[in-house]
C-alpha cells in the first residue's frame, strides 16, 4: 500500500507539470483554435535558459527563472505574430504544418545553443522528507505546490479580471467579442504570452526534477495534447483532471509493470476514453 | 481539354525522364538515392490521401513505413513465404494497425486525430526498440533477402534493377491513387476537407470515409516500408520514427497537397534536400523548419500550385 501511495505522489509531481503544458496548449486552442504544436520545445527552451542562466552567468535560480519567463513570453508573442498570425484565416490544417515547422525551428535552436547532452538544472533543494513511510524529496513538493499555485493563479486571472473576460468572450465568440469592442488583434498576443509563461515554468520543472535532453518537448507537447483530450477541451478543470489521470497513470504503470512501456500505456488509456467518452473525462457531452 | 492534354504531356515527359534516370546518372550514390526517393513517392502519395484530399494530417506514415518494413522481414524470417508474397501481405498487416488508431481517432472531430496518430507513431517507435525478442530492438534485423532467387533472370542485387522495380510500382500506386480520388470515394473525401458539416448533413458519414483514407494511406505507407526493407536489407527503428513522418507532411506541401504530382516532387525534395544542406549540418532542422513554414504563409499550394498559376499567367499573356 505504501508502495502504490509512494507512486502517485510521483504521479501527482509529474502530473503537475502535465497541466501546466496543457493549460497553455488549452488557452491558445480556445482562443486560436490552434493546435500549437511547438508548445513543448518552446517550453524545453525555457528550461534550457535557466540552466545557461544558473551555470552560465551565476544567476541565483529564481532570477534565472524570471529572465527566462520573460524571454519566454517574448518569444510566444513573436511566434503568434509571424508565425501564426499570417495563416489565421487560412485552413485549420495550414496553421498546424506552421506548427509543425515551427517545433523543427525551435528544436534546432536547442540543439545549436545548448547541445546534445541533456542538462539538469542545479538547486539546492536535497532535502526529502518522510512521512509514514512514504518519501517526499522536497523538490518534488515544491513543484506540486508550485503547479497548484499556477493553476490557481492563471484560474483567478481567467474568471476575475478584464482581459480574462475578454480571452473568455473571444473564446465563445469571436464575432459578437469584436462588436464589445474586445480587440482580437491583441487577446492572442496575451493568450500567447501567458501560454508560454506556463510552458517555461513546466519546463523549468522538467529540467529540475528529471533532465532537458533533445526530443522531450515533443513527447511534453503529446502529453499536454493526450490530457486534452482525457479532460475535455478548453477547460481548466478538464486540464487538471486529465494532467493528474496521465500522471499518476503513468506513474502506476512505470511502478508496477514496465517503466519501458509506460508511454504506451498512457496511450492505451487514451484511445480507450477515446471510445468511451470522446468528450473527455470532464467535457460536456 | 488543353489541361487535360498539358497534364498528359507532363506525365509522359516525367515517365520518359524517369526510365532514363539511371543512365544518366554518373554517380552511384544519386542513383541510391532516387531509389530512396521512389520508395518516398509511395509513402507521400498515401499521405497526401488523408492530407492533402481529406484534410486530416495524418503523423504516423514513417510508423507504417515501419510496420510494414517489420512485418515483411519477420514473416520471411519466421515461415517459407516468398519475398514477393510478404511484401504483398505487409500492407495489409499495416492496415490492421490503421484500422485499430483510425477509428476511435476519426469518429471525434477535430486535432484529436493528428495528436492521436503522432502519439501512434511514438509507441510504434518505442516498441520497435524495446521489444527485443521480436524487432531485435536499436539493433534491428539484418540479411532480409531480395526479391527473386539468386539466379533468376534478374540480377536484384543490382541497383538498376531494383530502381525499375520501384519504379513501377510507384507508378502503379501513382495510378491507383488518381483514380481512387477521381472515383465517387475521392470526391467525397474532397468534399469532406472543405465542408464536413455539409457532407454530414446531406446523409453521408463522413467517418467511414475518413477512415478508408486513413486506412489506405497507411497501406501505401506499409508497402513504402516492406520496399525499403528488401532494398536495404536490413532495417532498424530509427528511421521509423516522428522526424520521418514529418517529412513526409513536408514533402505533400511542398509538392502540392491535393494533386497527384504534388507527392512526386515533393518525395525527391525531400531526400535530395537534406544531402545539399549536408554542409550546414545542425542548421538543417531550422532550415528545414523554416522552409516549411515559409511555404506554408507564402506557398501553401506546393511547387505544383505556382507552377499552374505561372503557367495559366503565361497562356493568357500568348493569347
Amino acid at each position: 500500500m505504501v508502495e502504490v501511495i509512494q507512486q502517485i505522489i510521483n504521479g501527482v509531481a509529474i502530473g503537475g507539470v502535465y497541466v501546466l503544458i496543457a493549460l497553455g496548449l488549452t488557452t491558445v486552442f480556445g482562443i486560436l483554435g490552434i493546435a500549437h504544436f511547438a508548445h513543448g520545445s518552446v517550453s524545453m527552451f525555457g528550461g534550457y535558459l535557466t540552466f545557461f542562466f544558473v551555470t552560465g552567468w551565476g544567476f541565483s535560480l529564481l532570477l534565472a527563472i524570471l529572465v527566462s519567463l520573460l524571454v519566454g513570453m517574448v518569444l510566444g508573442v513573436l511566434i503568434e505574430l509571424l508565425a501564426y498570425r499570417p495563416v489565421r484565416d487560412a485552413n485549420h490544417i495550414n496553421a498546424f504544418i506552421v506548427a509543425l515547422g515551427l517545433t523543427m525551428m525551435v528544436e534546432g535552436l536547442n540543439l545549436e545553443f545548448f547541445g546534445h547532452e541533456q542538462v539538469v538544472i542545479p538547486t539546492n533543494l536535497s532535502r526529502v522528507f518522510n512521512i509514514g513511510g512514504v518519501t517526499i524529496p522536497e523538490l518534488r513538493l515544491y513543484v506540486i505546490i508550485a503547479a497548484a499555485l499556477l493553476v490557481l493563479a492563471m484560474t483567478l486571472f481567467v474568471e476575475k479580471t478584464k482581459t480574462g473576460q475578454a480571452i473568455r468572450a473571444v473564446a465563445e465568440n469571436r464575432d459578437a467579442a469584436i462588436l464589445m469592442g474586445v480587440n482580437v488583434n491583441t487577446i492572442p498576443l496575451v493568450v500567447f504570452a501567458i501560454s508560454t509563461a506556463l510552458g517555461v515554468c513546466a519546463g523549468v520543472m522538467v529540467g529540475s526534477l528529471f533532465a532537458i535532453a533533445p526530443g522531450i518537448g515533443e513527447g511534453l507537447v503529446v502529453k499536454g495534447f493526450a490530457v486534452l483530450i482525457l479532460g475535455g477541451l478548453g477547460s481548466i478543470p478538464g486540464a487538471v483532471v486529465g494532467g493528474l489521470v496521465l500522471g499518476i497513470t503513468e506513474a502506476l504503470a512505470a511502478g508496477f509493470i514496465s517503466s519501458a512501456y509506460k508511454d504506451v500505456i498512457a496511450f492505451v488509456v487514451m484511445i480507450s476514453v477515446l471510445l468511451f467518452r470522446p468528450q473527455g473525462l470532464m467535457g460536456k457531452a | 481539354m488543353m489541361t487535360l492534354n498539358r497534364t498528359f504531356i507532363f506525365y509522359a515527359v516525367a515517365l520518359v525522364g524517369f526510365i532514363l534516370l539511371p543512365q544518366l546518372i554518373a554517380v552511384k550514390y544519386y542513383l541510391h538515392l532516387s531509389v530512396l526517393a521512389l520508395i518516398w513517392v509511395i509513402a507521400a502519395q498515401g499521405q497526401n490521401l488523408i492530407q492533402g484530399y481529406t484534410g486530416y494530417v495524418s503523423i504516423v506514415q514513417a510508423g507504417f513505413m515501419g510496420i510494414g518494413a517489420y512485418s515483411t522481414a519477420l514473416m520471411g524470417i519466421h515461415s517459407d513465404m516468398p519475398v514477393w508474397l510478404t511484401i504483398t501481405l505487409a500492407p495489409f498487416v499495416t492496415a490492421f494497425f490503421a484500422l485499430l488508431t483510425g477509428y476511435p481517432s476519426l469518429r471525434v472531430k477535430g486535432h484529436y486525430f493528428a495528436i492521436v496518430t503522432l502519439a501512434f507513431n511514438m509507441v510504434i517507435f518505442i516498441v520497435l526498440m524495446n521489444f527485443h525478442e521480436l524487432t531485435q530492438g536499436e539493433a534491428g534485423i539484418t540479411g532480409i533477402p531480395k526479391p527473386g532467387a539468386k539466379d533468376g533472370l534478374f540480377n536484384w542485387r543490382d541497383r538498376e534493377t531494383y530502381y525499375y522495380f520501384v519504379l513501377i510500382i510507384a507508378v502503379l500506386m501513382t495510378a491507383l491513387a488518381a483514380l481512387i480520388v477521381r472515383s465517387r470515394i475521392g470526391q467525397t473525401l474532397i468534399a469532406i476537407r472543405q465542408n464536413e458539416d455539409l457532407v454530414g448533413a446531406i446523409g453521408i458519414a463522413a467517418w467511414k470515409y475518413k477512415l478508408f483514407a486513413f486506412v489506405i494511406s497507411a497501406m501505401f505507407g506499409g508497402l513504402a516500408g516492406a520496399i525499403y526493407a528488401h532494398y536495404q536489407s536490413f532495417i532498424n527503428p530509427e528511421i521509423f520514427g516522428v522526424a520521418q513522418s514529418l517529412d513526409a507532411i513536408l514533402a505533400v506541401i511542398i509538392g502540392g497537397s491535393g494533386t497527384i504530382a504534388g507527392p512526386i516532387i515533393g518525395a525527391f525534395f525531400v531526400v535530395f534536400l537534406p544531402e545539399y544542406l549536408r554542409f550546414a549540418d545542425s542548421f538543417r532542422l531550422i532550415l528545414y523548419g523554416l522552409v516549411l513554414v515559409l511555404a506554408t504563409i507564402f506557398m501553401p499550394r506546393g511547387i505544383v500550385g505556382v507552377t499552374t498559376d505561372l503557367m495559366a499567367k503565361w497562356g493568357r499573356g500568348k493569347t
